[in-house]
């Protein structure tokens, strides 16, 4: 749940980006910590491994502005995708207000994502929250692969897509589909926020 | 003499309520002997505080750290000896306790204990 | 000192008096902060109170998998610094503080009147407010502009 506070008239969203290893997680991250104003930014905290592998989460504020008249600020997570660390993936996943999933587009990693997905859905529920009612959205990366090593859009959503989420294509070492990743959860969880008033 | 042992050399003194062994640095409980009704994570903390102020004090006047300290209230009194291992001891008195005795319980189990 | 709700600011400002800490940081359990004193920068704050909130998730979470009672507090202790975490319950549910103490103060000064701020919170906090409107329902213009400018398109 978003935090508000209506005296300083503050929200504060949790969104983590989750999927399987090495799929583009931390990259989206550190496209979005190079292109943002560092005004407008804190610090990327990394804990990572000595091979560059996220260890217990990246972490990335921003600092959007204001958004009907409240300062509204974002903290993006991600999670280790590596299969080890399902202890640390719950963790971090607990209080998200979003979920980027970032699929692997590549057609080797097909079933690595598949993994990934039933273990987000699995965390979530040991939470007590039905991923369903949760808003999510998902990023197909890597589609700027040659097209006989990925699978496409269509058959991603064919295989991810059952509840029909917002999907994008995306580069997110070049910063392709990084920025409208982000756009499109921020939307629907705030939508959601909107929605959440009385008499509504 | 184990910590145990010193500590009961003060806790046998009538009228002592409880006394401790506290770390210098933290204001941590070291080893404690306390009668029901006494804080020892308070006192050891507040204890430790007071002395680190009163070792202030004597720097700043140019004179040796002071082998003990008293302090003693309408209901009661507060004993703390400082020892060279970054310990300090404390003991905990109520208004009925010989001051004298205790005094002398505290700074000879500081002598030995440390 | 900038407290979310205005009911943490006695009791906050009780603790930072009495402990002497450096800095202090109240946050809820997924470490969205409630309170702060001595950051700078709000961003850092955040930073600050991800890393704590990860800190004890672990720690809790290695006590239950190890068959342990709960593991509720957390201390580093540096030569000069030392880092004091804890969580605790409030009426308004499981929150976590960050306490920083230099050697002014001492660890167990520090634990000994955080113990006090919990129970002074536990009798501050007053009945939950009613929900209200959060959002515009034209608030996407805003959010788009906002995105893009963070963006630089």
């Amino acid at each position: 749940m978003p935090l508000v506070n209506f005296t300083t008239r503050e929200i504060t969203c949790k969104l983590v980006y989750y999927g399987a290893g090495r799929c583009g997680k931390t990259t989206n991250l550190l496209y979005i910590h190079g292109r943002v104003p560092e005004q407008r930014r804190g610090n990327m905290v990394s804990l990572a491994t000595q091979s560059d592998r996220t260890l217990f989460f990246d972490f990335l504020p921003l600092e959007l502005g204001m958004i009907s008249g409240f300062t509204t600020r974002f903290q993006l997570y991600t999670v280790p995708g590596q299969v080890y660390y399902n202890a640390t993936r719950r963790l971090v996943l607990q209080g998200a207000d979003g979920v980027v999933f970032v699929v692997d587009s590549q057609a080797r990693r097909f079933d690595d994502n598949v993994e990934s997905f039933q273990n987000l859905q699995e965390n979530l529920l040991d939470q007590g929250v039905d991923i369903r009612s949760l808003p999510v959205v998902l990023q197909y990366n890597k589609q700027d692969l040659p097209p006989d090593l990925i699978l496409a859009p269509a058959e991603l959503d064919d295989a991810f897509n059952f509840r029909g989420v917002p999907s994008l294509a995306a580069d997110a070492l070049h910063g392709t589909g990084v920025f409208e990743t982000l756009k499109a959860l921020s939307g629907i969880v705030l939508k959601r926020l909107a929605a959440r008033a009385p008499g509504s | 003499m184990s910590l145990a042992e010193t500590l009961s050399e003060i806790t046998r003194i009538p009228g002592v309520h409880g006394a401790l062994v506290v770390s210098r640095d933290d204001g941590l409980v070291v080893a404690d002997a306390l009668m029901e009704g006494v804080e020892g994570d308070a006192v050891a903390a507040l204890a430790a505080s007071l002395a680190a102020r009163m070792r202030g004090v004597t720097t700043a006047l140019g004179q040796p750290e002071p082998v003990l300290l008293m302090l003693a209230g309408t209901d009661g009194t507060l004993l703390l000896a400082p020892g060279p291992s970054g310990l300090l001891l404390v003991a905990v008195a109520g208004s009925d306790v010989n001051v004298s005795e205790l005094r002398l319980g505290v700074l000879a189990a500081a002598g030995t204990a440390f | 000192m900038r407290a979310i709700e205005r009911w943490v600011e006695r009791p906050l400002e009780t603790f930072l008096t009495e402990s002497a800490a450096r800095v202090t940081l109240l946050m809820t359990s997924s470490g969205q902060v409630v309170a702060q004193h001595g950051f700078t920068r709000s961003l850092d704050v955040m930073s600050a109170a991800a890393l704590g909130a990860g800190i004890l998730a672990s720690t809790a979470e290695l006590a239950r998998i190890m068959g342990a009672r709960p593991l509720d507090t957390v201390v580093h202790q540096g030569t000069a610094v030392g880092v004091y975490l804890a969580g605790f319950e409030t009426p308004r549910g499981r929150w976590l503080g960050l306490v920083v103490f230099g050697q002014e103060t001492s660890l167990g000064l520090v634990q000994l009147f955080f113990a006090r701020l919990v129970s002074d919170l536990a009798q501050a906090a007053p009945a939950e407010a009613p929900a209200r409107q959060v959002l515009a329902e034209d608030f996407e213009d805003e959010l788009n502009s906002s995105l893009r400018t963070l963006f630089g398109r």
